[in-house]
């Protein structure tokens, strides 16, 4: 193997990506090796740390609060990709049908992705609020005097959690498959009607194949954004009640800068790592198998 | 299609409309009303402040005497800062990777893109102990600075946009006696518009957006950004729904003025990019 050789014409590309080089050393590079390190510490942030071995890893998998986070995560990824992917591709799929006005539903339904996440979630908090909330309100209305505690009882505040991570990122994802359904020819859904293909049978046989490259891609993004679920949980539940709405994401928020514990916080921050990298690796498995190419 | 199944398609996306924009509808409903009418049964749907003498008088309480003009500026400040920082950065990196000759320039391009995948989550602890050590804490600085190094989103968006132009621009620019920044800040640049308003869009909305670092190196209220602020208004004063609705709108506005004005771009970046 031949090194590179580096010249004096080299500088220039050199002094562009300065920048870069020195951000990726030490924003990027050193926090993910750091961040290893002290997974094997024993570490609360006032003390000297000590090294720890694999206590913090076995204590992850031993202690019923993190057994419990992993699955409320599970749980929150089972609901949340299924919802926000299926509600996005049936909106795009009906807005690409040629309908008028689909400049103003486009823009409505991106709406709740552009806007200030803390702000939206304030209001969804009134909305599921015990006493004086707008939807116990508006049972109340309607004659039903149920009135759950939809953020204080530990069966529905999970549900709340994603009903308002749906609402925000569905119009995300509806954008995205909007620009693969824009690329499929209409000739095959003119050819397929000649032949007497109906609606359903359109969508299976041509929409579907010929947006599975954009579908997978949304799929993996909606994945991945599962696992990091922080801001809605933080201004909605603040991970309450009992730790039911407490994923991954927001579990090593709190270990490390609530309870300072910043060993476990950072082995909890590389279970999520291997659970992004196996993410990763299904998606090239399962990428060559299911997309149409 | 025949006219019912259509009325059927418009009544889902009228459905699908109302649910998306009624938060905002009740935001700006309730900014606008007496704290007396927040709670009435059934839903009271005026705006009587509206329609009084002083009608922006729940945003002039925010603004003035709940700190939102303190919290507004310093989000404008830091949001404004970072953007610039996105867009300098990343073109230049960007037009690196497209158009000049360096060994390894790929391989560093592959990490720039790998380790973007690499959640927050993940580097924020050591975040937090490297500004520590720095002496940031309590400052924008954390907020602000890494924005000036790296981006992956921008530099992978930048790279695709130069690289789709032709060289020939350069090599006539070159032959002229231009330096190589010179043939990248008078030509390719000015080019690269559209793609640079997205990136300094995008990078403003996430940035105004951002909760976990200020969370974690903010502490002095003055500092706080536009969330830290709704946040720590809410635990304070959890009923006064009016007050916090209106500044709820106040930091919503500018995200959606620089949408609306930008949309063109923006959606293009967007879809483009994919990751946000």
């Amino acid at each position: 193997m031949k090194l590179p050789r580096y010249t004096r014409a080299h500088l220039w590309p050199l002094a562009f990506l300065a920048p870069t080089i020195v951000g990726l050393l030490v924003f990027r590079l050193l926090p993910i090796f750091w961040s290893f390190g002290l997974s094997f510490a024993d570490w609360q942030i006032f003390d000297a740390p000590s090294f720890a071995g694999l206590d913090n890893y076995v204590g992850l998998f031993t202690s019923p609060t993190t057994l419990k986070v992993f699955r409320v995560s599970a749980l929150f990824t089972l609901l949340y990709v299924p919802g926000a992917v299926g509600l996005a591709l049936a909106l795009a799929v009906i807005l690409n049908s040629g309908l008028k006005g689909m400049a103003f539903f486009r823009g409505a339904f991106f709406l709740p992705y552009i806007t200030s996440v803390v702000a939206v979630t304030l209001v969804w908090r009134w909305i599921f609020a015990t006493r004086f909330g707008l939807l116990n309100n508006a049972l109340d209305w309607i004659g039903i005097e149920a009135n759950p505690a939809w953020l204080a009882d530990p069966g529905f505040a999970l549900p709340a959690v994603v009903i308002v991570s749906v609402w925000r990122d569905a119009g995300f994802y509806m954008l995205l498959l909007l620009a693969g359904l824009q690329t499929i020819n209409d000739e095959y859904y003119e050819a397929a009607k000649v032949d007497g293909a109906n609606a359903w049978q359109r969508f299976r046989k041509i929409t579907v194949p010929l947006l599975s490259r954009s579908l997978f891609f949304v799929l993996i993004v909606a994945l991945i954004k599962s696992t990091q679920t922080f801001e809605i949980t933080y201004a909605l539940t603040e991970g309450g009640p009992n730790g039911a709405t407490t994923t991954l994401a927001f579990a090593i928020y709190h270990r490390a800068f609530i309870d300072f514990e910043m060993g476990q916080a950072a082995a909890l921050s590389y279970v999520l790592c291997v659970v992004l990298g196996l993410l990763t690796l299904l998606n090239f498995h399962f990428r060559r198998r299911w997309v149409h190419e | 299609m025949n006219n019912r199944a259509l009325w059927a398609l418009y009544l889902v996306l009228a459905a699908y409309a109302v649910i998306a924009l009624a938060p905002f509808f009740w935001m700006i409903l309730t900014s606008f009303k007496e704290q007396r009418d927040l709670f009435r049964i059934p839903p009271d749907f005026t705006p009587t402040v509206l329609f009084s003498d002083t009608p922006l008088k729940n945003y002039a309480e925010v603004w003035t005497k709940r700190d939102f003009v303190i919290y507004f500026r310093n989000s404008v400040i830091v949001s404004f800062l970072a953007a610039i920082g996105q867009v300098m950065t990343c073109s230049l990196a960007g037009y690196a990777f497209a158009k000049m000759e360096l060994p390894g320039k790929n391989l560093l391009f592959a990490v720039v893109l790998a380790t973007a995948f690499v959640p927050a989550e993940v580097t924020i602890i050591p975040e937090f102990l490297l500004m520590r050590w720095l002496g940031w804490i309590d400052t924008w600085l954390p907020l602000i600075v890494p924005s000036f190094l790296v981006g992956a989103f921008g530099t992978f968006m930048l790279r695709e946009y130069f690289g789709a132009l032709p060289d020939e621009y350069g090599e006539a620019a070159v032959i002229d006696g231009a330096n190589p920044f010179q043939v990248f800040r008078r030509i390719y640049l000015p080019l690269a518009q559209p793609a640079l308003i997205a990136i300094f869009v995008i990078a403003f909305i996430n940035n105004w957006d951002e909760l976990l670092r200020p969370l974690i190196f903010l502490n002095s209220p003055e500092l706080f950004t536009v969330p830290l602020g709704l946040l720590s208004f809410f635990s304070q004063y959890e009923a006064a729904w009016h007050q916090l609705m209106a500044g709820s709108v106040i930091s919503v506005l500018p995200l959606i003025l620089v949408y609306v004005l930008t949309q063109r771009y923006v959606l293009q970046g967007f879809m483009g990019g994919g990751v946000k």
